[in-house]
């Protein structure tokens, strides 16, 4: 048997997950001290209270988790005879794999025979979501956890992600984006755009002035870049954005057809720490990566 | 005064005075303590090392017993990486000054080059970029011949050492990212600053306990059920050598203990000194590393701290807070500073937010004069100072304040109004290393902003075409009259109809403190529906004068 895991960085929820049959890795923040672990500590999501408390000045931190933690998720799974199979967000993006890595080398001696395959979506939030969803497609329709390995190196970089960010003061916080312009930005509507590189980072490739200018430019990405958008699933991602998503969801299907099938995802409470509200990104499939 | 000869009195007195400088800049080289990793303060740590060496030092005894007995209290009390290394220096001087009762230049000379190769030998790694580079550097800077007294070698061994650790930042990357240099050099260079003090006979007694007393606590709930030990135990201790361990301790090589180490851990710092083997490593597994030495010896002290804690205590320090007494070479200099004038409480919080380290009051009613410019100018440490003045009755004022200073070199920028200056602040490039280029984007920046006032007319009059009674609202741009109506948002809208808005991505709404904010909003509600493109931004500028201040950009 196979067991298959995703993280709650990747914007799963327990819903979602449950449609696909994968098991939550979850990720964590903290406020005050106190730290919370998604869908567990909680089993609904309520991101406006939380973006608002974001509003409010509040500044969550995040932490990767231990190797304790990891062998509590994946033991019983060895232990009752099943291999592993965990589709995660970007190794590059945290420290936490070197955690997990020591978890299941000590599983794997422990448990000889067995197997753990991993997929890096070199991504977070919407574009693992992306990946995990058509690849969960795939698992169901037979695909096996090798050829998924296989599948996830030679798709990765066709799995695009862009999106943009209201205030500045997250992402320097986060200290996570590289490339981030100097000024400070303030209330001149300056926001950078960023995007996962083929290594797994976030970059930032530009700045734009203007919330609807902004838009544009991710409609533009779609056009010089999406490739089959409409074969595959396209998603928007926001953290306590609706009234831009109902705005760049009306652009795209302006730009790309009513046929376009769009769907939302709010941005995890993890990974919104290091963005902020107001945020809004896009995750589709094209060509390549921006290079 | 010239001093040919250094007795161990004079030394003992110089160290002492070292102490003093050191413990009057500890906070300022705390604060430049983000390297390598999160191990306690720099600044305390040296200051509590070199504090221990003082009080063992005999006062009044030859020079070599001064040195030596300075050297065993600070192998004692060393702290930290940079602790420790501090206590090899001096042990490699107390080395250098064996036998001898009083020396001459030459004879210090050497013996800091002993300090030097005693400080090397004793990390593992030596890595350039730190106290090691700041103190070698020092060392050689000083010409080998030449020099008659020890005023005038100290005095080219601190600007040997102030150009060696200005340097620091090209060595080490993640000090050039940090801005800042070197910590461990910082504090070196203190101590060496004080001891050149009591050279020169400028000797002051105020210092405070070893401990910090203003410390911040470590708060132990960082460190939760569920944390993950990022960054390791500190882990230290002091070793007797046991004769039923290891033979006779004269004929043990300690080595195999550095050995060992090196193997366990990182950062290690170990060295014997008689019996006695002092170690600092960091370790995840401090147990371990304590179960495997006491096969050589028995304990006098041990110290572990979880450097995971002792990281947030350094996260929720202000970095960059600035002690008093604080010797320049140990501040962190920012390349610009920003002065700007402005009135009413948000739009004064809008420009701190911006980056703006210096707001002063002021605006159309209320002109800041020279002084109040020279001392905002003051109270920034920035190679240049850049103002705004954002009135054009203000400008002057600012230029005669820069010609007037002499300790950085200020520029004005001459914004004429709230929303040049705001904006041309809010996107400086401060990683801009040429000024002149920077002056040329900002003064392109401040020409592409548009700032339309909206205030009430204190009597009738007849302008721009425009027919104003007294009580009307105006809505105008630099002096020229846009509109005029009875209602503070219609002569807003109108205003802004008169302005290439829809040319615009970005207008800045800021309501007056006499605004109603639901009047505000109405406004901005209108003129979002109005021109769906442009991004309206409302905030509460609770300025005097203007009911309205919409800045375009």
């Amino acid at each position: 048997m196979l067991t298959k895991f995703v993280d709650t960085d990747s914007d799963f929820n327990l819903e979602v997950a449950a449609e696909y049959g994968y098991k939550l890795v979850s990720m964590p923040y903290s406020i005050d001290g106190k730290t919370i672990y998604p869908y567990e500590d909680f089993t609904t999501f309520d991101p406006h209270s939380f973006y608002e408390m974001l509003r409010g000045g509040v500044v969550p931190t995040t932490s990767a988790i231990s190797e304790e933690k990891y062998t509590a998720y994946f033991e019983p799974e060895f232990a009752a005879g099943n291999d592993i199979l965990y589709i995660h967000f970007s190794r590059a993006m945290s420290m936490t794999f070197d955690t997990m890595d020591k978890a299941v080398a000590a599983l794997l001696q422990k448990y000889p025979g067995r197997k753990f395959y991993e997929v890096d979506t070199k991504g977070i939030t919407i574009v693992s979501y992306l990946m995990a969803r058509e690849l969960g497609d795939l698992l169901n329709k037979g695909m096996t956890a090798e050829e998924a390995v296989e599948w996830g190196k030679k798709e990765v970089d066709h799995y695009v992600q862009y999106f943009f960010a209201d205030d500045l003061k997250f992402m320097r916080h986060s200290g996570r984006v590289s490339g981030l312009a100097a000024t400070m930005g303030g209330l001149i509507g300056l926001r950078p755009v960023i995007h996962m590189s083929t290594e797994g980072k976030m970059e930032s490739i530009g700045t734009v002035k203007g919330r609807t200018q902004v838009m544009e430019r991710l409609v533009q990405y779609v056009e010089q870049t999406g490739l089959d958008i409409k074969k595959h699933r396209f998603i928007i991602g926001h953290t306590d954005a609706p009234a831009l998503v109902e705005q760049l969801s009306q652009m795209l299907h302006q730009r790309f057809g009513e046929d376009l099938q769009i769907e939302c995802v709010t941005t995890n409470p993890t990974a919104g720490s290091h963005c902020g509200p107001n945020g809004v990104g896009i995750a589709f499939y094209a060509r390549n990566r921006w290079k | 005064m010239i001093t040919e000869t250094l007795t161990g009195k004079l030394f003992s007195a110089m160290v002492s005075q070292g102490a003093v400088k050191l413990d009057g800049n500890r906070q300022a080289v705390n604060d430049l303590n983000v390297f390598p990793v999160p191990d306690g303060d720099t600044g305390d740590n040296m200051y509590m090392t070199l504090d221990a060496g003082v009080r063992e030092a005999a006062a009044d005894a030859s020079l070599s017993e001064v040195a030596a007995s300075l050297s065993h209290g600070m192998l004692l009390g060393a702290r930290g990486n940079s602790g420790v290394i501090l206590s090899r220096i001096f042990a490699g001087i107390s080395e250098g000054l064996s036998g001898l009762d009083q020396a001459d230049v030459k004879q210090f000379a050497a013996a800091m080059k002993s300090g030097v190769e005693s400080a090397y030998h004793a990390v593992s790694n030596p890595v350039e970029g730190t106290i090691l580079t700041v103190l070698r550097e020092g060392v050689e800077g000083v010409p080998a011949e030449g020099v008659p007294d020890l005023e005038q070698w100290f005095a080219a061994l601190m600007e040997a050492m102030r150009a060696s650790l200005a340097h620091t930042p090209e060595l080490l990357p993640v000090l050039k990212d940090a801005g800042v240099v070197d910590s461990g050099g910082a504090g070196l260079l203190c101590i060496v600053d004080g001891m050149h003090d009591a050279l020169c006979g400028r000797i002051s007694e105020s210092r405070s306990a070893a401990d910090p007393a203003g410390k911040p606590a470590v708060r132990l709930d960082d460190f939760g059920p569920d944390s993950v030990l990022e960054f390791g135990y500190c882990t230290e201790f002091l070793l007797r050598l046991q004769t039923a361990k290891v033979g006779p301790v004269d004929a043990f090589d300690a080595s195999v203990i550095k050995d060992y180490l090196d193997g366990a851990g990182d950062s290690v710092v170990c060295f014997r000194d008689g019996s006695i083997v002092k170690a600092h490593v960091h370790t995840h597994t401090p147990g371990e590393i304590l179960s495997h030495v006491q096969r050589w010896g028995e304990f006098l002290t041990v110290k572990i701290e979880n450097m995971t804690l002792q990281h947030s205590e350094v996260t929720i320090q202000d970095h960059f807070s600035q002690a008093p007494q604080q010797a320049d070479y140990v501040r962190h200099r920012l390349r610009y500073g920003i002065v700007a004038v402005a009135s009413g409480a948000g739009v004064v919080q809008m420009f701190k937010d911006a980056g703006v380290e210096e707001v002063i009051a002021g605006g159309q009613t209320m002109n800041p004069s020279a002084q109040d410019f020279l001392e905002a100018f003051d109270r920034i440490d920035a190679e240049t100072i850049l103002v705004f003045p954002n009135n054009s009755n203000i400008i002057l004022a600012a230029r005669q304040a820069a010609e007037l200073y002499r300790k950085a070199r200020v520029v004005v920028l001459p914004s004429k109004s709230i929303g040049e200056g705001y904006v041309a602040a809010a996107s400086l490039d401060r990683d801009c290393h040429d000024t002149d280029e920077l002056v040329a984007s900002v003064q392109e920046t401040m020409d592409s902003v548009q700032t339309c006032l909206v205030s009430r007319a204190i009597r009738d009059t007849q302008q721009d075409g425009v027919t104003v009674h007294e009580g009307d609202y105006i809505g105008f741009v630099h002096g020229r009259i846009l509109s005029a109506d009875p209602d503070r948002n219609e002569a807003a809208r109108l205003a802004a109809a008169q302005l290439d808005l829809a040319g615009h991505d970005v207008a800045l709404v800021l309501w007056g403190q006499d605004t109603p904010s639901d009047q505000a909003q109405a406004l901005v509600e209108r003129l979002q529906a109005d021109y769906p493109r442009t991004e309206i931004i409302p905030t509460d500028g609770a300025q005097p004068v203007y009911d309205y201040i919409i800045v375009l950009c």
